[in-house]
């Protein structure tokens, strides 16, 4: 019998019928128009929380680390938590930007702009840990190689002052990366703005951007090396996070898997992050179209994959705690099971290893509500991962007579809780006054943008020839009849 | 407003969609003019062909930052750790290449990065404060659904008459001279 | 002696010197009262002071003692601001004085070490000695004379006693502490034959009365019993904790004789500790083999020991529940096979009849005379002071009696309930008391005068064997306080009194030859002779039969819960209360600081519905414990190894107005203590209220899980495999990278002496390393004691504590091992291992702890920044962390803290907060040395052998510690690493710690284990 074969072009990635001034109207319409109600609402809850986080941290600084929960064998606690996870779901941006850019996965301009904001607020408020954990704030600038009457300089073989190289470049060139994007939405928001203020203000954020081709052909040159750059970058952040961990030989933190389980974690987590913002915000914004369905399932494939791996790391954890014989790691672990934190150990298993689970069905995938319960499920379970390598770890080690239960205090909670002001702050600033979507790319992968799809001798526009964009690769189907 | 003696930057055609600036492109670079650019909202793919540009710089200027980078931070670790203040610390090798590697990598990003955002806005010449297509209304479209041709005086071959010509020809639905000025 | 300074050798100089800037100093220096001392006279301006006056005068003379006193180690003319000198003295304790050497810089003594030529110290000391500073620099001691509570003038005072006392045909009571001082004694007399109608009590709520009067019973007279560890083979320690300060006057001398006896390395057996006891105590844990037994069931013990070695007088009364008990027969069977080698000690709160009875075991045993020996004290008051007590209470309250003379002591606080003595001192007409603290009994006296410290005054006094030594005072007395002669001289004469002259007169006729001579060489020795108190070989007297039949009665012991009540081995009877350092200290088997509780055994714990503590779980039930007529509150904690159906309390808390340390800190317990039950009683009943009480136990587990981190063997099974302790032995494994080292690795070694081989450590140095013989360690907790002295680590408070962050830089880790109610407990002291290949150095991001070329790991705190991360990295765990500014918060409180400023040492940074801190093998006092040793060779860094002792090795009673320099392969501490007993703690992990310990071996009775 013979074989024909026809071509199923990919889902569209812009729902609704688009042309490249609706979807300009469609994003620039938030920022140049004026404040919701509802927007100065939420920026007031997250001032408020913002308030209190400097507040305990002044206090902190004040008091000293003392007003935190941690004890003799426990040195770290939540702050060192917090840090890890914030930088964890830092990661989700940079990666939906570089290395989906890299892997042509055109979905990804629905919600890089988005996501890049998301992971730089996060990485802030990541930053933050560090600085006000150590014991005496105000030398904190001991850290960088700075010249000094002492004539000392900071020991680089430790972790910790990897971390601080790894997380501040990271911050750096996540932040030129995002702006590098904004710059020809800015542009775009100059030329369409009607007040002066507006006018000036993108104008100088555009930096004079005309939209020449000769600009675009460097432009496009850098967010391709910047891309490139940052996907190592991104991958190594969080090696090096579980660096601190991992090269240290405390039974339970000194793991060799602890680089790529960090990293499946980090992504798990932001992934999860972007999802609930996300989910959120399409709404308010009605950018139902454009953060569509299907980019919501890719994004929960993903997460059922890192979810997934993440899993398999506890598994071999523990695995490897019994194969290898050695009485500590066994020790540690049979703690997390049973200890004094197994409780932990459980909300840990149910929210990381249980919930990924649903994803396997294409339904839960597809529903809104239910993504996002599970989005918000993951990031708990995330914290609760950390929480167990840092603390459990920590407090029940190599010296039984050290052993010492640690608990945090209002401090600890109070700190925690207000980094999501900082957080928030920022971001509601973000949705309120920047394109939140990628004006540019987006119209890069419509199919209009592509000169193929047109008519050679009308020069017309033709929907039903349209072939993939860039970024969709033909899907061959067999065909039975 | 009169037009007189105010100098001339250039023609301004705009064209209906990236098919035709492209075509136009073509048109204009076989008709041998150099100081011609196109605009459009995105970056329209085929477009370096039909201008016939060559290969961007920017490559070789992250490279430059990248080495600067990774040189920098391997010769300061060596040099403190070696030289400066060398310190017994845990038994370890004063010098100890393996645990300098993740600063190292980390350096050799930053600068890398560095040397890419500011050597392309470098070599798009920005920040510019001031353009005189900014005093064409119409090219605002530009950063919208606007796809533009510019052919600037400053080129040998530049004639108002033949730029002219030239765009009808390829189907600009608009045709603007551009001043430096208003 | 402040009043009239009489002119010494001192002054004269100066008076030469004639110079403003010293008479402006020694205006101040010499004040008419001493609180001068405080107002407006801040550390900063003294030190000038006193650096001017050393400057000008050429020698240091800080708050120094207007009598002449003799340096221990050098001539006065070489005193060097900056360093110390060492001056020879003794602290009383009851009627036993330790020997110490004192460190005293420009005249402010900082530390106590022991008196390596005094007896009853070997060069070490008890934690209550090395504790002294602390106390004498408390500033909440009492400060001044106060009359009806006001106020006063020790001139008013002396002006009372004139006239008061020129009636000699008073009723007087003197209630005093025992003190073994010669010119004390004198002055007792001298008193009872002044005043007629005087009674005098000595009473010690923990004091020996009852073993003096045992001996009485036995023979008699009243003798002092004296233990000769060493040489015993068998040693029964029934209820009797020898070892602990607390317990026994003697500890020190008692654990440096029993460490003796278990010295392996001289190749013989080694000594056999039964203990039984109720309690576990220190002594407990260290025994080979121990029976948990209630206190009331002591008796019944001895009785059918008594009758299976068919002493004379004892009986069972036929048989009681021991007598074919498997501990009676093998007990038996070992001491009849060690005759003449074996001791039997009784706990001396048991009742006279029972010392008596242990005396004539011991008679029938041919041990005394041999391990045990009787002396004759020569202040010894011929009848019971029990009964005198009694009498002079009844005279109080039928009015006999008009004054009341307390001699230091708090009769009201901790004599027994049934006396009542507040009642008792309300109806006296006339009570004058001296005492360290305005306290309890202060409170009812109309006249209270401020005792000095020991190390303020001159005073004598015998060891616990009778060698005689002169306290000489360390500094001018702070708050111009009077010691107990002075006081009670002044009550006799009516004039004022001065120490120095009271003491010499004491010793005019008791030095032989030249008296100057003899006097100096007193004083610079510290120590007259190594005499003991005349021995006597006592007989029998048949007393004791009739004795032990009055005993029978009180045979049978009720199956009720009975009530112990013990010192405390921190506060002793409660006169340490108000010492930071000591309320700090972790109890040595509970691990409980800042508080006291009521152990219990877990099966008792269960019937009473008590849950123990543990890892999270730091609350625990409070019970209301009912004797006596009255209850108290008192959180249990469950103790493994305790005796089923007993409960153990200890005195010494719940104080009230004595100080911000001692206040409202743990529960007073004497009110359930009566003269009839001074060591326990059984009618008592116990309730669980339910209600929860946090306590502050800095080891909240038990188990070693398996872990091979305290290593020990049986003496057989140590013959039979002297390696056991070697890593293959213990985990029947091959360490970890070994092999791999051995291949690949040349310069990788695992031990530490090629280590050094192997590394580049320039060869003028010396490498610094310490062994810690845990065959010897008891437990004790001196050395934290010492080390927090040393090193001025602050004390941080309960709440800190409660949330682990205890800042002693030497821990004694305790262990239970085996059946959870008998279990053995077994002590491991943790210092910072000092790591050749230190896990915390590398992970330090600013280069903050570093190693040094002489192999230390080194701490620099001005460029510490706080990450923790060191902590963290530390399987040893003995990192401690500035959580908050606990030096700041120790040194500033209080309304005068320039007082206990003055404890700390000069050479030693104190911490900030927000930095790491921990052990440095005393680094100030190891650079000292190599200064000193590089000066007189030229050149060489390595000091002779010996020459440096850390502060926790100094202080040891049981020399468990050793360290030195491990190049030098013949010094104490190469010779240990040598030893097939040596191990490393967590050697797989290979961090090559300088710190190794030596394994504990057990010499178990087979047919009991």
């Amino acid at each position: 019998m013979s074989k024909n074969y026809e071509y199923v072009p990919e889902p569209k990635l812009i729902k609704g019928d688009h042309t490249f001034g609706s979807i300009t109207n469609l994003i620039a319409k938030t920022p140049l128009s004026s404040t919701p109600k509802l927007w100065y609402l939420a920026f007031a809850v997250a001032n408020l929380l913002l308030i209190i986080l400097l507040g305990s941290v002044g206090y902190l600084i004040w008091d000293g680390i003392g007003i935190w929960g941690l004890n003799n064998p426990a040195g770290w606690g939540w702050a060192i938590i917090n840090f890890v996870w914030w930088v964890g779901i830092g990661h989700a941006g940079t990666l939906i930007s570089a290395i989906l850019f890299l892997f042509r996965q055109g979905w990804r301009t629905a919600i890089n702009r988005f996501a890049e904001a998301m992971t730089i607020f996060a990485v802030m408020c990541a930053g933050l840990f560090p600085a006000i954990h150590v014991g005496r704030i105000w030398v904190i600038y001991w850290v960088f190689p700075i010249p000094n009457q002492m004539g000392v300089w900071p020991n680089f073989s430790s972790p910790l002052l990897w971390d601080v190289f790894a997380v501040s470049t990271y911050f750096t060139v996540s932040l030129l990366f995002w702006y590098v994007g904004l710059v020809p939405d800015f542009a775009t928001l100059r030329d369409k703005a009607k007040s002066k203020a507006a006018k000036i203000t993108y104008g100088i954020a555009a930096l004079g951007w005309t939209g020449s081709f000769r600009n675009w052909w460097n432009y496009e040159k850098a967010y391709m090396i910047l891309a490139g750059l940052a996907t190592p970058l991104v991958l190594s952040v969080h090696t090096i996070v579980s660096f601190d961990f991992a090269v240290s030989l405390i039974p339970g933190w000194h793991s060799t898997i602890f680089p790529p389980y960090f990293v499946a974690g980090a992504i798990y987590s932001g992934f999860a992050m972007v999802l609930s913002l996300m989910l959120v915000a399409r709404k308010i914004y009605g950018l139902e179209e454009i953060m569509n369905i299907d980019i919501m399932e890719k994004m929960n494939l993903v997460m059922m994959v890192t979810g997934n791996l993440v899993a398999f790391a506890y598994l071999t954890e523990g695995f490897v705690a019994w194969y290898s014989g050695y009485i500590y790691e066994q020790g540690i672990f049979w703690l997390y099971v049973v200890g004094p934190y197994a409780w932990g150990f459980w909300i840990l298993m149910f929210c990381n290893v249980i919930t990924p689970q649903f994803l396997w069905s294409k339904s839960i995938r597809r529903n809104v509500t239910l993504t996002f319960i599970i989005s918000i499920i993951v990031n708990i379970g995330m914290w609760f991962e950390r929480f167990m390598i840092a603390v459990v770890s920590l407090s029940t080690d190599f010296m039984p007579s050290s052993w010492d239960y640690y608990s945090p205090t209002l401090w600890d909670i109070l700190i925690y809780v207000g980094t999501f002001g900082l957080f928030f702050t920022f971001f509601l600033l973000f949705l309120r006054f920047m394109p939140m979507v990628a004006i540019a790319e987006v119209k890069g992968v419509m199919p209009q943008a592509d000169p193929h799809n047109y008519d050679e001798e009308t020069n017309d526009f033709i929907e039903a020839r349209a072939e993939p964009t860039m970024a969709n690769q033909q899907t061959v189907q067999q065909k039975s009849e | 407003m009169t037009t007189k003696n105010k100098n001339v930057h250039g023609i301004l055609a705009e064209f209906r969609n990236p098919k035709e600036l492209i075509d136009a492109a073509e048109m204009v670079k076989d008709s041998g003019y150099n100081n011609f650019d196109t605009y459009a909202p995105f970056p329209i793919h085929g477009m370096e062909k039909a201008m016939g540009l060559k290969d961007s710089l920017l490559g070789w200027i992250v490279l430059a930052g990248g080495l600067a980078g990774m040189i920098g931070a391997l010769a300061l670790m060596i040099w403190v750790m070696g030289y400066e203040y060398p310190l017994n610390i845990s038994g370890k090798p004063y010098i100890n290449i393996p645990v300098y590697v993740p600063i190292t990598f980390e350096m050799t990003v930053l600068f890398a990065a560095f040397a890419a955002t500011f050597g392309m806005f470098a070599l798009n010449k920005l920040p510019r404060f001031h353009n005189p297509l900014f005093n064409v209304e119409r090219f605002k479209k530009a950063s919208d659904d606007g796809f533009f041709i510019c052919i600037e005086a400053s080129d040998d071959l530049f004639s108002e008459n033949e730029v002219s010509k030239l765009f009808t020809d390829s189907g600009a639905t608009h045709i603007e001279t551009v001043y430096d000025s208003e | 002696m402040s009043d009239e300074p009489n002119t010494t050798y001192w002054k004269s100089l100066n008076e030469l010197a004639q110079n403003e800037e010293y008479k402006k100093f020694a205006e101040r220096e010499f004040p008419e009262n001493a609180p001068e001392l405080s107002d407006g006279f801040s550390r900063r301006t003294f030190l000038r002071m006193m650096g001017a006056s050393v400057a000008l005068a050429g020698f240091a003379a800080c708050r120094r003692p207007v009598q002449k006193i003799l340096p221990y180690s050098k001539q006065p003319e070489n005193i060097v601001p900056g360093i110390p000198n060492y001056y020879a003295s003794a602290m009383p304790f009851q009627d036993a004085l330790t020997g110490l050497v004192i460190e005293n810089h420009e005249g402010r003594p900082t530390k106590v070490e022991g008196n390596e030529m005094h007896p009853a110290s070997l060069g070490s000391t008890s934690k209550f000695n090395q504790a002294a500073t602390l106390n004498m620099y408390d500033p909440e001691r009492s400060r001044e004379v106060r009359q009806n509570g006001d106020v006063a003038s020790y001139a008013a005072f002396v002006s009372f006693c004139n006239q008061h006392f020129s009636d000699t045909g008073r009723n007087i009571a003197f209630i005093s502490e025992a003190n073994s001082s010669p010119t004390f004694n004198d002055l007792k007399d001298r008193a009872l034959s002044q005043f007629p109608n005087a009674q005098w009590v000595t009473y010690e709520p923990f004091g020996e009365e009852n073993a003096l009067e045992g001996t009485n019973i036995a023979f008699g007279q009243r003798l002092r019993t004296v233990n000769h560890f060493d040489e015993a083979s068998v040693i029964v320690a029934l209820d009797d904790d020898f070892l602990n300060p607390a317990a026994h006057k003697n500890s020190v001398q008692n654990t440096k004789e029993f460490t003796q006896g278990r010295d392996l390395e001289t190749g013989d057996d080694i000594s056999r500790l039964y203990a039984v006891e109720s309690t576990f105590t220190v002594t407990g844990s260290n025994a080979d083999n121990r029976f948990r037994l209630k206190s009331s069931e002591i008796e019944q013990f001895v009785r059918a020991l008594g009758e299976e070695l068919s002493v004379s007088g004892i009986s069972a009364g036929g048989s009681n529940k021991f007598t074919n008990h498997e501990w009676i027969s093998e007990l038996a069977k070992d001491l009849q096979n060690n005759r003449s080698q074996s001791i039997l000690t009784l706990g001396n709160e048991h009742r006279p009849e029972l010392h008596a009875a242990v005396a004539a075991i011991n008679g029938a045993l041919n041990n005394a005379g041999s391990t045990v020996t009787y002396h004759e004290l020569p202040y010894a008051e011929n009848q019971s002071n029990r009964e005198v007590f009694s009498n002079i209470v009844d005279g109080l309250n039928d009015e006999t009696i008009d004054t009341v003379v307390i001699v230091g002591g708090n009769p009201v606080f901790n004599a027994p309930a049934d006396l009542d003595m507040a009642n008792a001192l309300n109806a006296a007409e006339h009570v004058i008391h001296l005492s360290d603290y305005y306290d309890e009994t202060s409170a009812l006296a109309q006249w209270h005068v401020n005792r000095a410290h020991f190390m303020e005054i001159w005073s004598d006094g015998y060891s616990y064997t009778g060698a005689a030594s002169i306290i000489q005072p360390q500094i001018e007395p702070l708050h111009a306080g009077k010691s107990a002669i002075e006081f009670l001289n002044t009550i006799i004469t009516g004039e004022k009194s001065d120490g120095y002259s009271l003491v010499q007169k004491t010793w005019q006729n008791r030095i032989s030859g030249g008296f100057q001579n003899g006097w100096e060489q007193i004083l610079h020795d510290g120590i007259a002779s190594e005499e003991t108190y005349p021995e006597v070989t006592p007989s029998l007297s048949g007393g004791l039969g009739a004795a032990m039949q009055n005993g029978a009665d009180q045979n049978e012991s009720g199956e009720g819960i009975e009530l112990v009540i013990r010192p405390d081995s921190k506060l002793f009877d409660g006169r340490y209360a108000n010492n930071g350092w000591l309320q700090e200290l972790p109890d040595p088997m509970t691990k409980i600081t800042w508080d006291n509780v009521a152990l219990m055994s877990p099966k008792t714990a269960e019937d009473l519905g008590v849950e123990a503590a543990g890892l999270g779980v730091a609350e625990v039930d409070l019970l209301t414990i009912r004797a006596n007529g009255t209850q108290v509150e008192i959180p249990a904690w469950v103790q493994p190894g305790h005796a089923d159906g007993s409960i153990t309390v200890t005195v010494g808390y719940g104080r009230k107005g004595i100080g911000n340390v001692a206040d409202a800190v743990g529960v007073d317990t004497y009110p359930l203590r009566t003269s009839q039950n001074m060591l326990f009683t059984e009618d008592i009943n116990v309730n669980n209220t339910g209600e929860l009480y946090e306590i502050a136990c800095t080891q909240d587990h038990n188990s070693m899980e398996g872990r091979s981190l305290l290593r020990q063997a049986t003496l057989q099974e140590y013959r039979e495999n002297p390696d056991f302790s070697q890593y293959e032995e213990a985990y029947n494994a091959e360490l970890p990278g070994e092999e791999w080292a051995n291949e690949h690795d040349a310069d990788a070694p695992l031990s530490i002496f090629d280590a050094i081989a192997g590394k580049d450590y320039p060869d003028y140095q010396p490498q610094w390393g310490m062994t810690i013989d845990l065959n010897s360690c008891i437990g004790c907790g001196t050395c934290t004691i010492a080390c927090q002295a040393e090193n001025n680590i602050p004390v941080i408070g309960k709440d800190e504590v409660k949330n682990g962050r205890e800042m002693h830089w030497i821990r004694t880790d305790r262990y239970f091992e085996g059946d959870k109610d008998n279990p053995n407990a077994m002590h491991q002291p943790v210092p910072c291992m000092h790591c050749e290949l230190a896990p915390c150095e590398q992970v330090c991001p600013v280069a903050a702890t570093t190693h040094s070329e002489d192999g230390m790991n080194q701490m620099t705190y001005n460029r510490c920044i706080g990450t923790r991360y060191c902590a963290n990295n530390c399987p040893y765990k003995v990192r401690r962390f500035n959580f908050f500014n606990y030096t700041d918060e120790f040194l500033t409180d209080g309304e005068d803290p320039e007082v206990i400023q003055m404890a700390m040492n000069p050479n030693v940074t104190v911490r900030f907060r927000g930095v790491m801190e921990k052990c440095t093998y005393c680094v100030q006092r190891v650079n000292s040395a190599k200064i000193k040793t590089q000066i007189e060779t030229d050149g060489s860094m390595k000091p002779p052998d010996g020459m440096v002792k850390t502060a926790c090795q100094q202080a040891c009673p049981s020399d468990a510690i050793y360290f030195g320099d491990l190049t030098d392969p013949e010094s104490e501490v190469s010779k240990t690493k040598r030893n097939n007993r040596n191990y490393l703690l967590l050697e797989e992990l290979n961090t090559r710690p300088r710190t190794s310990y030596m394994a504990k071996v057990t010499n178990p009775n087979p047919q009991l284990a």
